[in-house]
């Protein structure tokens, strides 16, 4: 059965993409079938780091001009993954932000309706797992992503103003959906060696990885893959594992 | 004045409130018609957050498994089909759910504009 999770977190700079884009290329190395979807439409990443060839956008699908199969990319071979692994990039053209900042409350009715419908799909094509890759904070595009995911995946990092934030999406946003959620505490500037808490606002830690210069500067790979071993990989891989025991 | 004056003086002026009065009437119709607007657009997901729970939930289930009967929803909401039928109809004179027969079943679908 698939299995959808929304990347999400209060704040921005946290490490969402990052989180997004390893934990999808670990899924596909275990072998599942994995569908990585860029929602944030008003400050795209993904095209930042595979470089795509396309005519197509999640743009596209939102607003019902394309189906999913059109809006995808197969680069499994480029990376050698186990699984299918396939990406839907949001478009980095500046027009294209500015005319999805105009966009009304009908638009995005319609566009949670789309994604709905990119979803089922994905599903029948025997996709194992879907990641939406979100912008922070309460936007329409990240909340329809997390109206239409089954767990939550909230990036966190220490300070008091996330701390804040987080508190009020998980009571004003994600408890209001029924949603499942769970945290990955990123950048943690203290002692990972001490004994973690299990559980943060309530809801179960699934990372905790501390900050590293290094992965910061070599964000143009994907570490799970490039280096297993690396702490941040090997951070990610037990998050995966946590999410298939807990949640799926 | 005569009783038949009176008479008239009252009606002259009862005609004067009647119109007076369907003149604020029709001001406060022309008022609402902005909102009536607003509520006729498409359920969006931060109109659906402000909704109380259990039409929320209803809701959310038809946005997710798309045009369904009553029954259908209540076998993913695990309430009674009446339960669903009535929340389903207070969506639907809220304009954010529309509802369609198709052979004998009745439909409910969320509102496109």
């Amino acid at each position: 059965m698939t299995f959808t999770l929304a990347v999400h977190s209060s704040k921005g700079g946290t490490g969402k993409t990052s989180i997004a884009v390893n934990l999808a290329a670990a899924y596909a190395q275990d072998g599942k079938n994995v569908c990585l979807l860029d929602v944030d439409i008003r400050g795209p990443s993904l095209c930042s780091i595979f470089k795509p060839e396309t005519y197509f956008w999640v743009n596209d699908l939102l607003s019902g001009k394309r189906g999913i199969n059109d809006t995808i990319h197969d680069v499994s071979d480029e990376f050698g993954t186990e699984g299918k692994f396939f990406v839907g990039y949001s478009n980095p053209d500046i027009n294209e932000i500015r005319e999805i900042a105009r966009k009304d409350r009908n638009w995005q009715s319609t566009a949670l309706r789309n994604l709905i419908s990119g979803k089922k799909e994905l599903a029948s094509k025997n996709i194992d797992i879907i990641i939406f890759d979100t912008s922070p904070g309460v936007k329409y595009e990240s909340i329809n992503a997390v109206a239409a995911s089954d767990l939550v995946l909230i990036v966190h990092n220490s300070s008091a103003a996330c701390d804040n934030c987080t508190d009020q999406l998980i009571q004003g946003i994600y408890s209001p959906l029924n949603k499942q959620c769970a945290i990955v505490d990123n950048m943690y500037h203290q002692n990972v060696l001490e004994t973690p808490d299990e559980k943060k606002f309530g809801i179960d830690v699934v990372a905790r990885i501390p900050c590293m210069c290094n992965v910061a500067t070599r964000n143009r790979e994907i570490l799970t893959l490039a280096e297993p071993e690396h702490v941040f990989s090997k951070s990610i891989y037990s998050a995966k594992e946590k999410i298939d025991r807990r949640y799926r | 004045m005569s009783e038949n004056e009176l008479l008239e003086e009252i009606l002259k002026n009862l005609q004067a409130i009647n119109t007076k009065l369907d003149r604020i009437v029709g001001k406060k119709e022309s008022f609402s018609e902005p909102e009536k607007e607003d509520i006729t657009d498409s359920l969006d997901i931060m109109t659906l957050l402000s909704l109380p729970d259990h039409l929320r939930t209803t809701a959310t289930t038809l946005f997710e498994i798309g045009p369904a009967t009553a029954e259908e929803v209540s076998k993913v909401t695990f309430k009674e089909r009446a339960v669903e039928s009535n929340y389903l109809n207070q969506l639907v004179r809220m304009e954010h759910v529309e509802k369609y027969r198709e052979g004998r079943k009745i439909y409910f679908r969320i509102r496109e504009k």
